[in-house]
């Protein structure tokens, strides 16, 4: 039983119109309130709440993605990413045998991993986990030793040959999400596959699929628990590139 | 060290003190101190639009035709990153925020758009881009070209001359000048008109506002009857299906994506491209499917990306998409699953009655009586009654249940079989039809099994999908696109998948097949007249396509009858760019005199379009080339002159209304940033409407220069730049969509980040103010997807479908001298002189077929680097079977051949199992010669293009090898012997053929 079904499988004739909630504006508007609230906080003025970070995560429903690479080019087109190097990708897997047969597309990124391997393979220490679960690198500490790439098990890091090899990969739009904006990836998402939002408080369709019990992770049999999450795809027989 | 690490993080954490922890960027006390560099710091990441000096811009894409809302973001004059408009139904999945939302609470709302659109700074900043006009400097097509002045250029152009004496070319190129005659072309064929239909303008990719621009000086100024759009090869197949069915009012009719049930998609890629795009038809259909809304069916020879979230796959044999629709049509009437409350509702009243807001003539008998008059006519009651009174007697006529004839609007239900003789006024028999009859009949020549066969599948499938089709009520649709009927053919094809609609009758309701509601207001009239002028003519004759006219009202029917040299296509919905390069080509029906071409690839972007290289390279054929666009590509390497044009980031200005089902809108487009081209003495920037304003002025034309504009209060005011005529339009559109004055802040939003608000002083403030509030939302966005219902029914809709077409019915071929068909027909891909291209060509097995990619456009999204980073190059995909039986493999380099291409292309193989067996799927949008990909011996380069010298050297331009990878598709399309070896098209429509090439693989 997919956990899908419980989404207005029991609805009859029921109008997507106005009786449906936007729910990216819903998370949007709790989401916006938190981010906002922070940075007023970070002006000056106290509250309890401010004093815990959010715990950034991410949820990808391979049964929405579409692959039209929107969220490539917005993070490309966002982060200046160097020449044919890529924050996020999407990958395309052929499913099934003619005429059974189907593409499934699966966007791919940094995890941004509980314990992550990239973060002791620097001899530096020039990676490291922000308490909000962001995987960062710090320019002025990486020499481009490299050693952190292959550490990854998901191929998320790659060398900017701009800028001396130093070591890029997805930050969740952290510049972004300092303006109380989503990252540019899930901001260009108009199937709303990639569902972000706060772990620690979710609001919206993000809370929905927090519950799931059927979320997925890449390469399973590293158990790595991730912030980036998927719902696997339920026409495929093999769920994605995962 | 792991633990370490962390042990340390937590600990350093436990010492943040409240409140100040989360410094903006949520790092511990201690470590905020210490500051770690971001690599997107040393990279300069886009702005937002949150950073302190930005601009920002909401004005509509360009990137393909669907014509989202976009949000432009700019910094020191920069465009920096391009989003959505979050007051745009197509950003939103047709639910945007409420139009009255004040500008400054929406800049931090996300806002999606596509890859395409996002990737605008790629074309808008491309090296390649042209920033001077050229003149031809050595043969056409040598692409040797030099700057010009701009005063020269125009004064050349107008006058006409021997400019090309410097070359060793003695002949006198004509000028505008000399088409402004009303002199007759051919004094002996009076109908194809004047000496002014030699100047043919051809628009490729333009929209409402420049069209109409455009569209001033061609037609109302020099009064030419030649402005043809590119409807042809865009999409007039599955568009002819429409308009038969809809008696010529509408074209874009699709299923409702946001309420449909169940979806039958027939060559409709909707998550690669269609209109609206890939970011809202796609994006809503993905999500609804994810949350069980919807399901949708693929028929198409490719699985397409969206066979990831389809309920099935069939892959059907190409052109064949008529044989499937008449399949399903023929499981559902036998039975007896076809909407009969709809289908016998003889007319509006009683079709709303039973919540149709559409009404069939499903009822109206028709005349099947050699015999008479009015054979293949509705029977009217002035047919039995010839003293009935005019209105009264123009009625249609139906059968009551009792058989009693009945004028069909005092008619309170109907028969919907009928096949009879009813008697007139003096006694006579009439032999009459029922339009459902007529529509039965010509589905019944096959049996279920039999169309299974000509399409290439199992009968069983028809039987599912039609089961499924009607098992929704009025909720399930058909939404048909390109591949669906671009192909000899196509017309029927067409009119059979819109019939499917017919059978379950959800025209006009909440989920069924729907077309948009239109725009929010006219912006060509109001308080600015922007049609009328002192002098506008009006154009006269026969087109050059031969479209919209008659081949039994010319000369040369008179003299000699049938067949005509090429078709004439009376019938067509138009925009029929390669017959008139055709037309052009063998100078009929006329010759022409002057070209025009208008950011229009054809050599490149039209199947086959190959063949007209040497059209335009002959002076005989087109005394005069000129290509108004942004770069040198596979066609105006050919031109005489090349007028530089903006990139719509920089102009472009737009009226855009929907594509879409159900919408109501009009998006306004304006420039995000300063035009990147040359100036005019006077500073106008070099683009369209400079050209063709000074052009009009030069040649002494009407409607262009002083007085040209004349306003609601009697005055006339100049027409010398495109914003004195856009910005009256967005004036008279702003009061017609009677949209509130903008706040004093709004005013001030526009004034700071508008490129537009320039020329605000051409406005009265009051005018401006109410401008102001469509410029800060990119539009006119006031009316939600449920204003367009009365319940569940359209209030915009189609209102009329018809099973039968007269005017189609008593349409001939010019060919063949025969009438058309006037319902649907089972009609064998053949060309207009009866070739079947499958028999004649059988010894080249493979069927090509082309597609278009989620990151491209045409030609021009080669200038997206972007693009070209995520997909460097196409691939010829062939199934798997087919690649082993040929024992090749993916990667494998391969050479296409076909008849019409002997030499053929090469390309690299894709094994999959995503493509019928027989066929091979070839991605359009690469193997470019141009537009970046050679080299080219430019005089003065340096000056010339936008890259300056990073892109030339004394040479000339050098070419980036990434802009010239791949294989077009078009390179290898078959062409028609029959009328001297031209693209091949579908007599009925003047359809161009996308899927009847057939090609050989041989070694590379």
């Amino acid at each position: 039983m997919h956990a899908a079904m419980k989404f207005g499988r029991n609805q009859t004739q029921v109008n997507e119109g106005r009786n449906i909630m936007n729910n990216r504006r819903l998370f949007l508007k709790n989401g916006l309130l938190t981010i906002v609230g922070i940075a007023a906080l970070a002006k000056g003025a106290k509250s309890e709440a401010a004093s815990k970070p959010q715990k950034w995560g991410m949820i990808i429903d391979l049964n929405r993605c579409t692959g039209c690479q929107a969220c490539v080019i917005a993070c490309k087109a966002q982060n200046k990413t160097a020449p044919d190097q890529f924050n996020t990708r999407v990958l395309s897997l052929e499913d099934g045998n003619y005429p059974e047969s189907r593409v499934i597309f699966t966007p791919v990124q940094c995890n941004h991993c509980e314990d992550p391997r990239c973060v002791p393979a620097c001899p530096l220490e020039a990676t490291f986990k922000l308490p909000n679960g962001i995987v960062v690198t710090d320019w002025d500490k990486c020499q481009s030793y490299g050693a952190c790439v292959p550490a990854c098990p998901y191929g998320a890091r790659f060398l900017d040959e701009r800028h001396g090899n130093k070591v890029d990969k997805c930050d969740f739009c952290l510049n972004r999400l300092e303006q109380g904006l989503l990252p540019a990836c899930v901001e260009s998402c108009e199937a709303n596959a990639r569902l972000f939002g706060d772990m620690d408080a979710p609001a919206g369709e993000f809370a929905e699929y927090l519950r799931r019990k059927d979320l997925a992770v890449r390469k399973p049999e590293l158990k790595i628990k991730t912030s980036v999450r998927y719902v696997r795809s339920r026409k495929g027989k093999k769920g994605g590139s995962l | 060290m792991q633990a370490g690490a962390a042990l340390t993080r937590r600990s350093i954490l436990k010492g943040a003190a409240a409140g100040t922890a989360l410094l903006v960027l949520g790092v511990e006390k201690a470590k905020a101190a210490a500051k770690w560099l971001s690599p997107r710091r040393v990279q300069k990441s886009a702005a937002t639009t949150m950073d302190k000096d930005v601009k920002v811009v909401h004005s509509v894409c360009l990137s393909c035709n669907a014509r989202c809302g976009v949000r432009a973001v700019v910094e020191n004059g920069k465009l920096v990153k391009q989003s959505g408009n979050p007051y745009h139904h197509y950003n939103s999945r047709f639910e945007p925020i409420p139009y009255g939302t004040p500008v400054k609470d929406t800049l931090a709302l996300p806002s999606p758009v596509c890859g395409k659109s996002q990737g605008a700074p790629n074309s808008t900043y491309n090296p390649y881009r042209i920033v001077k006009p050229l003149k031809r400097s050595g043969a056409r097509g040598s692409g040797k070209f030099e700057p010009i002045e701009w005063e020269q250029l125009i004064q050349e152009i107008a006058q006409g001359g021997k400019h090309f004496a410097h070359l060793g070319e003695d002949r006198v190129i004509p000028g505008i000048k000399d088409m402004d005659s009303d002199a007759l072309i051919d004094p002996g064929a009076p109908e194809l008109g004047p000496v002014r239909n030699g100047f043919v303008f051809i628009g490729g990719r333009d929209q409402n506002a420049r069209k109409e621009f455009s569209d001033r000086f061609v037609k109302d100024a020099l009064g030419s009857v030649n402005r043809v759009g590119h409807t042809d090869i865009c999409g007039i197949g599955f568009r002819m299906g429409t308009w038969a069915f809809t008696e010529k009012k509408e074209v874009e009719i699709k299923a409702d994506p946001l309420n449909a049930e169940y979806i039958l998609l027939f060559g409709a890629n909707i998550y690669e491209a269609l209109q609206p795009g890939i970011n809202t038809y796609g994006a809503i259909v993905g999500n609804r499917s994810s949350r069980d809304k919807v399901k949708f069916t693929i028929i198409d020879p490719r699985a397409t990306n969206a066979s990831g979230h389809a309920e099935s796959w069939i892959p059907i044999k190409p052109c064949q998409d008529g044989a499937f629709a008449m399949g399903m049509i023929r499981w559902i009437v036998e039975n007896d699953r076809h909407n009969k409350e709809f289908l016998t509702a003889p007319n509006p009243k009683v079709a709303a009655q039973r919540g149709h807001a559409c009404y069939s003539n499903a009822t109206h008998l028709v005349i099947v009586d050699e015999k008479h008059k009015n054979n293949r006519k509705f029977l009217r009651v002035s047919d039995l009654d010839p003293s009935a009174p005019a209105e009264e007697g123009k009625a249609y006529v139906v059968l009551s249940k009792d058989g009693e004839a009945l004028a069909f609007d005092k008619a309170e239900d109907a028969l919907l079989a009928a096949e009879t003789s009813v008697k007139d006024a003096s006694g006579k028999e009439i032999k009459v039809k029922s339009s459902f009859s007529l529509m039965r009949e010509g589905v019944m020549e096959h049996s279920v099994k039999g169309y299974a066969k000509l399409a290439g599948v199992e009968a069983a499938q028809i039987e599912r999908v039609a089961r499924e089709f009607t098992s929704h009520g009025t909720r399930a649709a058909v939404t048909q696109y390109h591949g669906a009927g671009n192909y000899l053919s196509g017309t029927y094809a067409a009119y059979a998948i819109a019939m499917l609609n017919a059978m379950i009758g959800n025209l006009d309701r909440k989920g069924g097949y729907m077309k948009s509601s239109g725009g929010a207001g006219a912006w060509n009239e109001g308080l600015y007249d922007l049609k009328n002028f002192a002098g506008k003519r009006k154009p006269q004759g026969v087109m050059m396509s031969r479209e919209k006219s008659a081949y039994e009202k010319s000369t040369e029917f008179k003299k000699k009858g049938y067949p005509s040299k090429r078709p004439w296509f009376p019938f067509s919905k138009g925009g029929l760019c390669v017959e008139t390069l055709s037309g052009i080509d063998q100078q009929y029906p006329y010759p022409c005199k002057i070209l025009f071409t208008y950011f229009f690839n054809p050599v490149y972007s039209i199947p086959g379009g190959y063949r007209y290289k040497e059209t335009l390279q002959s002076f005989d054929k087109v005394p005069l080339h000129v290509s108004i666009d942004i770069a040198i590509n596979e066609s105006n390497i050919f031109a005489d002159y090349i007028v530089p044009d903006v990139t719509y980031p920089e102009g472009h200005y737009g009226f855009l209304t929907p594509h879409a089902p159900t919408l109501k809108f009009t998006g306004v487009r304006t420039p995000t940033i300063e035009p990147l081209t040359g100036k005019t003495a006077d500073g106008r920037p070099f683009c369209e409407e400079t050209f063709l304003v000074d052009l009009a002025r030069a040649a002494g034309l009407p409607g262009f220069g002083e007085n040209a504009i004349k306003g609601k209060d009697g005055r006339t005011r100049p027409l010398t730049s495109g914003e004195d005529f856009y910005l009256r339009g967005i004036a008279n559109l702003a009061s017609a969509a009677k949209v509130p004055q903008a706040s004093a802040e709004e005013v001030a939003f526009v004034e700071k980040n508008y490129p537009v608000a320039r020329f605000k002083d051409l406005l009265p403030a009051a005018e401006w103010q109410q401008v102001c509030y469509v410029l800060a939302r990119g539009g006119v966005f006031d009316k939600t997807y449920e204003d367009v219902f009365d319940g569940e029914k359209h209030k915009f809709g189609l209102k009329r479908v018809v099973l039968y077409n007269e005017e189609l019915a008593t349409t001939r071929n010019s060919i063949t001298g025969e009438f058309f068909s006037g319902t649907l027909k089972y009609v064998q891909p053949v060309t207009p002189t009866g070739t079947d291209i499958e028999k004649a060509d059988k010894d080249y097995p493979f069927t090509l077929i082309s597609h278009k990619m989620n990151l491209h456009t045409q030609s021009r999204t080669v200038l997206h680097d972007w693009s070209l980073e995520v997909f460097p190059e196409n691939f010829i995909v062939v199934n798997e079977k087919d690649a082993k039986k040929l024992g090749l493999g993916s990667g494998a380099k391969v050479r296409l051949v076909s008849r019409s291409n002997p030499k053929g292309v090469t390309g690299k193989l894709q094994v999959s199992e995503l493509v019928r067996p027989g066929c091979l799927g070839v991605s359009f949008h690469y193997g470019h010669t141009q537009l970046g990909a050679a080299r080219l011996p430019i005089g003065k380069a340096e000056e010339v293009f936008l890259g300056g010298s990073s892109v030339t050297d004394k040479d000339g331009l050098i070419p980036n090898p990434r802009h010239g990878t791949g294989i077009n598709p078009n390179d290898l399309s078959r062409l028609d012997e029959s009328f001297g070896n031209t693209p091949m098209i579908d007599p009925v429509g003047g359809i161009p053929d996308f899927s009847s090439t057939r090609v050989r693989i041989e070694k590379a």
